[in-house]
């Protein structure tokens, strides 16, 4: 789909890759909801771009359905989804102090698996009553973010990595929920990217030792070329129900 | 890679997918070289879209260089190649009627789609390795197409299906190969498209085949699949990826 004019809303959007998507839309011409669980630094970006900021907490489905409503106000109901908002903690499944517990488990699978999921089961709600685009009957797109800890996840990250897996499974089988509305479902596992998220869960140090297992570019990946892929997908009608890797041919080895 | 005033070459570009990755580049701006075992085609193409055409045939090391050295010429050393040449030879494993599925069948396409592709990769890498790096980063690109059935192959592709599903291997492997050199590799793994390949082997209008497609529900553009190829270059964080373009389609 074209992206100008359509209504983006993008989640975790105030800051890392989810701002640059939403630096990324915008320029393109879309107008953007920036919805992030840090209201003030979502106003800033959405101040910046002319675009509107909602706060929510994408584990509790009130705030999510109270946000969706809030755009639907403002700005109308949107056809491009991206799900940036995720969290990460480091912590082996069990160690001197005891086993990994319960509740950080399950706190980033909320936010990671089930937050991705309520945002799109509302959104897409919403978005199979809209009138199609064009002759391919397209409605809308989402573009969910996973992570490559999802396939190959390095020790200390099994709820993380269990959270994202989860966003790469549920992909394929929402494509097809959602088809017959013309929606498409794509998901992108970014690899190390230079973003707050990234930096506090590696550490400085640990970040640099990922990135000299890098193939090529031994870089942290740039917020504006995750940005650019996430336009892609939205303007490439072929690309539905699968998974993109981003992460300059890194596979993650046994440690961070 | 910014690919404005770039050698590219695509191989079987005379038609389909590659055709239409020649059309899409040389509008952004890359000189673009369309080989093909068939010049006539080529010819007729590159006249239309304004490029040269060379002669090759990928399984062949001496047509590779001389068509790889005839480019460097024209438009300098190819950075980015885009490796669409192909072949498709339907039959099943082994039928009632007709006893086993002749062995050329595979040992045919394994030179074309498997061999073909490792020949143009590795002589065209060797040349790109000895360019200078652009924006002090990167060497060159190299974007090959194998196809969903490398990955679930319907009934009457085993041999298809096993060199797409090669090309798919040697993807992440080429790519850390290739890393030190600044050079990426990554495969595309299209469905079901608009291009005479498909049609002469569904012998029908590829469109014809497409209900099983979840969305959009009908073949792939060209157009679709060289605006991917033209993303892959343009983004260096896409490296030792296998990217499926095939509409949610899984084969039945």
């Amino acid at each position: 789909m074209d992206i100008k004019d359509q209504i983006a809303i993008v989640t975790g959007g105030a800051s890392g890759l989810g701002a640059d998507t939403v630096r990324a839309l915008a320029t393109k011409g879309a107008k953007v909801a920036v919805l992030d669980l840090n209201e003030m630094l979502a106003q800033a970006i959405a101040d910046e771009v002319g675009g509107i900021a909602v706060k929510v907490d994408v584990s509790d489905t009130d705030s999510v359905a109270a946000a969706m409503a809030a755009v639907k106000d403002q700005l109308g109901v949107a056809r491009i989804v991206i799900n940036a908002a995720g969290i990460g903690i480091g912590r082996k499944i069990t160690n001197r102090k005891g086993p990994h517990p319960l509740d950080s488990f399950l706190k980033v699978v909320n936010v990671n698996l089930t937050g991705t999921f309520d945002v799109c089961r509302l959104a897409s709600t919403e978005m199979a009553s809209l009138e199609p685009l064009n002759e391919d009957g397209e409605r809308g797109v989402f573009v969910n973010v996973a992570s490559i800890f999802g396939y190959d996840g390095p020790v200390g990250n099994t709820a993380y990595a269990a959270s994202k897996a989860g966003v790469i499974g549920m992909t394929l089988p929402m494509a097809r929920d959602l088809a017959p509305y013309g929606i498409r479902v794509m998901t992108i596992c970014p690899g190390v990217f230079d973003t707050p998220l990234a930096k506090a869960e590696t550490g400085e140090e640990g970040f640099n030792r990922i990135i000299a297992t890098v193939p090529f570019p031994k870089r942290g990946g740039k917020p504006a070329e995750f940005a650019k892929l996430a336009c892609h997908i939205v303007e490439n009608t072929m690309l539905n129900g699968e998974c993109i890797r981003l992460d300059a041919g890194l596979r993650m080895g046994l440690m961070v | 890679m910014n690919v404005n005033g770039i050698s590219v070459v695509i191989t079987g570009g005379a038609s389909g997918l590659g055709a239409g990755a020649a059309k899409l580049m040389i509008e952004k701006g890359a000189k673009v070289a369309i080989f093909d075992r068939n010049l006539a085609l080529a010819q007729d193409i590159a006249a239309e879209l304004g490029c040269m055409a060379v002669q090759c045939d990928v399984v062949d090391e001496k047509s590779v260089i001389a068509a790889l050295q005839a480019a460097g010429e024209v438009n300098g050393t190819p950075r980015i190649l885009i490796n669409c040449a192909g072949i498709d030879i339907t039959g099943r494993t082994a039928t009632r009627g007709g006893g086993p599925q002749p062995l050329e069948a595979l040992t045919k396409q394994i030179a074309v789609n498997l061999t073909g592709t490792f020949n143009i990769c590795r002589l065209g890498a060797d040349a790109i390795r000895q360019l200078d790096p652009l924006d002090g980063e990167e060497q060159g690109v190299i974007v090959n197409v194998a196809s969903t059935a490398g990955l679930d192959g319907p009934f009457g592709q085993t041999a298809y299906a096993a060199t797409k599903a090669a090309v798919i291997g040697m993807t992440l492997p080429m790519a850390r190969d290739l890393s030190s050199y600044g050079i990426r590799v990554v495969t595309i793994a299209p469905g079901i498209y608009n291009t005479p390949l498909a049609a002469s082997v569904l012998r029908g209008q590829p469109n014809d085949f497409a209900g099983g497609v979840p969305f959009p529900k009908r073949a792939g553009k060209p157009e679709e699949f060289a605006a991917l190829a033209l993303h892959v270059c343009e983004n260096p964080m896409i490296n030792g990826e296998v990217i499926r373009a095939d509409g949610a389609l899984r084969a039945t």
